[in-house]
């Protein structure tokens, strides 16, 4: 009974092969699907590397622009860049966890806790522009900072603030709740827990987040336009401080909407060699959250 | 069991310190007398405004440093109407300007800073009308180009101009700029006779993108500043300022000789009379070198043989 059973089971029916064929068929559109989102990622950075082969060499990257920003290197606003992301994340890292820790180990659900979840979510999704406008009636004109680097970062700290609590608060969740009530359950409070068991449990994910907007602090041109970055400002080559906080400066994604858009006679390669290095920043530093990830994610006990 | 907590609290204190402490160090002190706190003093200068005045004052403030390396002059573009709104709110020390200060503009400047706006005119600026480099057009005048690019003007077309285009091109691109620059203003006040612009145009954010969209365009017509020309993609066409008078190439020395309809001055304000390292800027940007600079870069000099060396 039972030997006749499977061999009436697994016999190949012109049903079953029609069905083996559309699971391959479906499998390799799935598949080529999936591959489609390397070719342009591949197809945009060739092209950039190719256009920009012509300057990309250590003297661009530390020689300051020339004859009108027609030549020369992008120095200024490579180092404004750095100044911006930095700043900007040294306010929104440490106000974002501690806010996330908060939302995500000791917030209750009641109506006040609703109430910042939907604030942080609608900060989300508030486009870069309005950041913009309001840094500047903010920073630059009710805080009197002047159109400033530190107008600039806050700006861009408002901006990266709410992804900052979203990842973190995920990282958190992702800490099984067992390790808390096995903390709890010999005595130690909730901050003693937090700080011996979720924090070191989750670095790996927080740190990710905080990285992560690296590259959005350093792409964005709207915000730091109106509030705090220049057209051009002259420093000297190579110049590690060239900026005070409350001076203005230049910055990558800015200074290549300028030599794109409004410098006539830049030489072809520029705009193309100072993209390159604005992405490379950006991969670069993805690259190195994701090794931190893995590194620490290896130490993990679970 | 992990090592975390330690490194936290070994890296975590020195860290918050020096922060605070780059932040405070980072900030530089306002330059009220001098207090020799350091050896080096520098000044910074805020100047904003014309995206037409942007390129020259770019140069302006490259070249200065290289004379005055303690003087920091930082540019930045976004319209004349950007940098006088900036300069009414009393943020930046110099706003260039392509088109004049409204008389309320000065009026609320002084309200709200207490300083009277003065003016200093550092160059002209002759507005040249591009086409494509393959149209057949040499010269318009002033009232056609009132019919093309104003409200209620005729012209829609190319064929209404007497010029032959491909088939499916014959309608007239107008390319023109957004409403907070100075050349749109400028056009509007002294092309359109203050008639507003007829619906439909491309407004472009920057002098450079009318000649570039122009130059890819084999149908379009746009305006903007004489030091925007791309010889070998766009043509300028001469504009004759009434119909019948003869048209006039434009040129430096046309827009001096003030023979040339389509010229203005390019302005630079400051909130009372300037002082300190803002006066001896502006008296640079007025020597033959500053001057020089404004030529090189497509405009008219203020004086004629300033920028003879």
């Amino acid at each position: 009974m039972n030997s006749a059973a499977g061999h009436v089971l697994f016999v190949e029916t012109p049903a079953v092969r029609r069905k083996l064929r559309q699971e391959a068929l479906a499998k390799w559109v799935f598949c080529a699907m999936a591959a489609a989102m390397v070719v342009p990622l591949l197809l945009i950075v060739g092209y950039l590397v190719v256009r920009a082969a012509p300057s990309l060499n250590l003297e661009f990257l530390l020689e300051v622009p020339k004859r009108g920003m027609t030549e020369g290197g992008i120095w200024p606003a490579l180092i404004g860049t750095i100044y911006l992301v930095f700043i900007s994340l040294a306010v929104s890292a440490p106000i974002g966890i501690l806010a996330a820790i908060y939302l995500n180990e000791y917030a209750r659900d009641n109506w006040f806790n609703r109430v910042i979840n939907l604030a942080v979510i609608n900060l989300a999704g508030v486009p870069s522009i309005v950041h913009a406008l309001f840094g500047l009636g903010a920073f630059v004109y009710a805080a009197k900072f002047g159109y400033s680097i530190i107008s600039a970062s806050l700006t861009l700290a408002i901006m990266t603030l709410p992804v900052i609590i979203a990842s973190t608060r995920e990282a958190l969740a992702s800490v099984p709740q067992s390790f808390r009530e096995a903390c709890w359950n010999v005595g130690a409070t909730r901050w003693q827990t937090i700080k011996s068991v979720v924090l070191p449990n989750s670095i790996s994910g927080i740190l990710t987040g905080v990285i992560l907007q690296v590259s959005r602090a350093a792409g964005e041109t709207a915000p730091v336009m109106f509030t705090g970055v220049v057209f051009f400002k002259s420093i000297e080559r190579g110049d590690l401080f060239p900026y005070y906080l409350n001076e203005q400066c230049m910055a990558l994604s800015m200074h290549l909407y300028t030599i794109s858009t409004q410098v006539p006679g830049v030489k072809e390669s520029i705009p193309y060699a100072t993209a390159v290095v604005l992405l490379a920043l950006v991969v670069m530093v993805n690259a190195a959250a994701i090794s931190l990830r893995v590194y620490l994610r290896s130490r993990q006990k679970w | 069991m992990n090592p975390f907590p330690a490194t936290y609290r070994r890296i975590f204190l020195p860290v918050a310190i020096a922060a605070v402490l780059v932040v405070l160090a980072g900030c530089k002190p306002k330059s009220s007398g001098t207090a020799g706190t350091s050896g080096h003093s520098r000044t910074t200068i805020q100047n904003k405004g014309s995206d037409t005045m942007v390129n020259v004052a770019q140069v302006w403030a490259e070249d200065y440093k290289q004379l005055h390396p303690n003087v920091d002059v930082e540019v930045s573009g976004g319209g004349s109407g950007v940098g006088i709104a900036a300069l009414i709110k009393g943020t930046i020390d110099m706003a260039n300007a392509s088109r004049d200060m409204k008389p309320e503009e000065k009026a609320q400047a002084k309200r709200n800073t207490g300083k009277e706006p003065r003016e200093f005119v550092v160059g002209y600026d002759a507005l040249a009308v591009y086409v494509h480099k393959d149209n057949p057009l040499t010269e318009v005048t002033h009232e056609q180009l009132a019919d093309i690019f104003a409200e209620g003007g005729k012209v829609t077309k190319w064929s209404e101009m007497g010029v032959k285009m491909p088939a499916g091109q014959d309608e007239i691109v107008r390319v023109s700029r957004q409403s907070s620059s100075g050349t749109y203003e400028f056009f509007r006040e002294h092309v359109l006779n203050k008639r507003d612009f007829k619906l439909g145009s491309r407004d472009m954010n920057g002098s450079k993108e009318v000649v570039e969209l122009v130059a890819s365009t084999t149908s379009a017509i746009g305006y903007s500043g004489l030091g925007y020309n791309e010889p070998g993609k766009v043509k300028m066409l001469k504009v004759s300022p009434k119909t019948g008078q003869p048209a006039i190439e434009p040129s430096v020395a046309t827009a001096l000789s003030k023979q040339y309809p389509i010229a203005r001055p390019l302005l630079v304000y400051t909130l009372g009379e300037p002082t300190g390292e803002i006066k001896n800027y502006i008296d640079w940007i007025l020597t033959d070198a500053g001057q020089q600079i404004v030529e090189r870069s497509g405009y008219v000099p203020v004086r004629t043989g300033t920028a003879k060396p």
